[in-house]
Formats: structure tokens, sequence, C-alpha cells
């Protein structure tokens, strides 16, 4: 397989950041309550990963290492306030729901995981693809778990009511618990495939 | 030259630092304009709709905004705009929640028999909980509820209490401390308009 392919591969399934290598874990537990929420924050984190990963990988001949990941928190707030700052001007009331989740994705480990793991001594086109599928391995595993929470927490789906009118909604759904339990069932169940897919070999 | 020296890293920490900093000072400077438009719209949104004055569009906000007088009474500043049911007045309130300030604009009618209608501009309550009192149908309680006893109480749960004469609207299941909060608010509110008001005729 191509080293294109390989990676996507990698970064969505066999080394999938939130359920092999357990990182972001924060925000799949805070925005997920809602799917349209989910999706602009998921999106959000990949054109950060990607960004950064291209700008990383473009100066990665130039930056001593004693500073690397100085600067590299420094392109990451970059994106970040980016990101923020268009919210703000062209969509602000996501922005105002979202409040403080978009600026923690500076925080998000798996941006800078990719950072060093990758784009750091990777070609840019290369790195740039790496980060946007490992942006787009954080956006599946969240959208499930908000397919899920907003369902059976508000019986909607991007904001549209499809569960009949008599359907209590499950409190739980809706704070931040019931992605901890859904998050332990998702890796449950994809690490169980994994290991069958990898028994016979 | 040495990448790995001193004076080097100095150099090139600060010109990246630098060049990032410009860039984001200049698509501040950019979005700045339509920020603050968006914050203007939302906080005249906000006082329409409290004045039970609902508009949707930017150019629907201006129009209807127009009609509205802003008088300053002591400290606070009132909004005022006569109606085909009389004058009603709007006041920017906040107080505190279960986890932060609520601040929002309350509406009432000059006459202090009837609450117009509330909105809320700034919670940081419970997601799917406390923070539902930014949803439709808790707020729709509120548009036109008579004013008894010098307050509304906020009591019971259920779907919403839409007898606007009872003085009483139905609190948040499982959002009890929110939903206390809110009836002090709205009392403190009262309180103070009728000062305001009655002090200023």
């Amino acid at each position: 397989m191509s080293a294109v392919g390989t990676i996507l591969k990698e970064n969505l399934w066999t080394n999938n950041p939130i359920f092999m290598q357990v990182l972001g874990i924060c925000s799949a537990l805070a925005v997920t309550n809602l799917l349209t929420n989910t999706m602009v924050m998921t999106i959000g984190v990949t054109f950060v990963t990607a960004m950064s990963s291209l700008t990383v990988s473009l100066i990665r001949q130039f930056v001593p290492r004693k500073v690397r990941m100085i600067v590299q928190t420094l392109i990451i707030a970059f994106y970040v306030i980016i990101v923020d700052i268009l919210l703000k001007a062209y969509a602000p009331d996501i922005s105002r729901q979202l409040g403080p989740y978009v600026g923690l994705i500076i925080t998000n480990c798996i941006i800078m995981g990719r950072l060093e793991a990758f784009a750091q001594s990777n070609p840019p086109l290369l790195s740039t693809w790496d980060g946007m599928t490992a942006g787009f391995g954080y956006m599946a595993v969240l959208l499930v778990i908000a397919f899920v929470r907003e369902l059976l927490g508000f019986g909607s789906l991007f904001g549209v009511r499809i569960m009949p009118s008599g359907f209590v909604p499950w409190t739980i759904m809706v704070t931040a618990p019931s992605a901890f339990f859904l998050l332990g069932i998702i890796i449950w169940v994809g690490k169980t495939i994994m290991n069958r897919e990898g028994a016979p070999a | 030259m040495n990448r790995q020296g001193l004076i080097y890293t100095i150099v090139f920490t600060f010109v990246v630092s630098f060049v990032f900093v410009l860039l984001l000072a200049v698509a501040d400077q950019q979005t700045q304009a339509r920020v603050l438009q968006n914050q203007t719209i939302a906080r005249q949104r906000a006082i329409l709709s409290a004045l039970s004055l609902p508009a949707e569009s930017v150019e629907e906000v201006q129009e209807q905004y127009a009609a509205v007088e802003q008088l300053a009474v002591e400290d606070e500043i009132l909004y005022r705009v006569e109606t085909g049911r009389g004058a009603l007045v709007a006041k920017e309130f906040a107080g505190a929640g279960l986890w932060g300030t609520i601040s929002g604009v309350i509406g009432v009618t000059e006459g202090l028999d009837r609450v117009t209608g509330i909105e809320i501009i700034d919670q940081n309550e419970t997601p799917g909980l406390g923070a539902r009192i930014d949803e439709e149908w808790f707020k729709r309680q509120l548009a036109g509820e008579r004013i008894r006893e010098g307050t509304i109480r906020v009591g019971g749960t259920g779907d919403g209490d839409y007898d606007y004469e009872n003085g009483k609207i139905d609190a948040i299941t499982g959002a009890t401390r929110t939903s206390e909060s809110m009836q002090k608010i709205i009392k403190a509110e009262i309180d103070q308009l009728e000062q305001l008001i009655g002090g200023g005729s």
C-alpha cells in the first residue's frame, strides 16, 4: 500500500488517536452532546492539525532542537486563534455555544502528537495528509458518541427532533459521564474487532 | 551557520513569534468591525426579544430597534418602547447562577403588571440541565406572565407552565439550583425596576 493509504488506515483505524492512543479525551467528553457543535469542533481540530503539520514540516529544517516544542505550541496556538476569530466573525451563534472549547483545541494532545511523531521528520504534503487524517479519526469517533448522546439525551439529531413525543430524554446522556461510558464501549468494540483481525496473522 | 547555537536560537524564536503574532494582529484587525457588529446585533436582538418584539434578520433588528429609546435612570440604562399594548421597559441583568453569572435582558410592562419576556445573553449552567434556561420552552413561559406579589415563582416541574395569569412558571427538572437562581434574579430585577420606573416618573 502506498504511504498515503497507509497513513489513512493508521489514523482512522489501527492507530486511531482516540481509541488506540487515547488522546484528546477531554474534548471528546465536553463537546459531544450535540452533533452540530461536535461537527464544528472536529472540523476545527482537523483544520488546526492539518495546517500546523504543514507549517511544522515546512520549517522543520530551520528549527533549533532546543525550542522545537515552543515553536510547535506557537504554531498550534496561531491556527486555533485564527479559527476562533473566524467563528466569532462569521458564525457568532456557534462561537457562543462552543464557548471556551475552541480555545482549548490548543491543548489537544493529538495535534502536538502528530507534529512530534510525524510532521517533524516528513515532507510537507505527506504531513498535511497525516494531520488531516488524524483529525478525521478523531472526528469519526466523536460523531459516533455525539450521535448516541444527542439522540438519547435530547431526542434529536443535528437539532431536528427524531424521537416520538412520548420519548423521555436520558438526562445522563447530556452530561459528561455518559461520554465516558460510550467511549469505553467504543474502545472495547474497536479493540475486540482489531484483535480478531490480527489473530490469524 | 550553527543552527543549534544560542544566537541563532534566539533570533529564530524572535522572528517566528513576530511573524505569527503579526499575522494574528492583521486577522483580528480585519474582522474587528464584523465581530463588534455581531455583538451589537445580538444585544439588540435580546432586548427586542425581551420586549416581545421578535426580530430575526439583521435588517429587522435594526428597523425594530430604532423605536427603542434608551433612558439613563440612576446608574442603570432602561430600554423603553411604546407599543399598541402600552409602554414596555427592558433592562439588562446579571445574577449568580449555579456555576457562574447568568446575564441577560428582562422586559416588563411599564405598569409592572406583566413580564413581557426574558432573554439569556450569557450563562455557564450545566449543559442539558441548568443551561436549558436558554431554551425556547423555558423562556416562552415568561412571555406575558402576570407578576403576582411583586415576583414570579419558579417551581414544580413539567413541560412548561403556559398559564400566564398564575404568576408561576415551571422549574427545570434536575436543575433545582439554577431554577432557584432564576427566581431570585427575576425577583431582584422586578424590585429594582419598580424603584427605577417609580422614581423616574
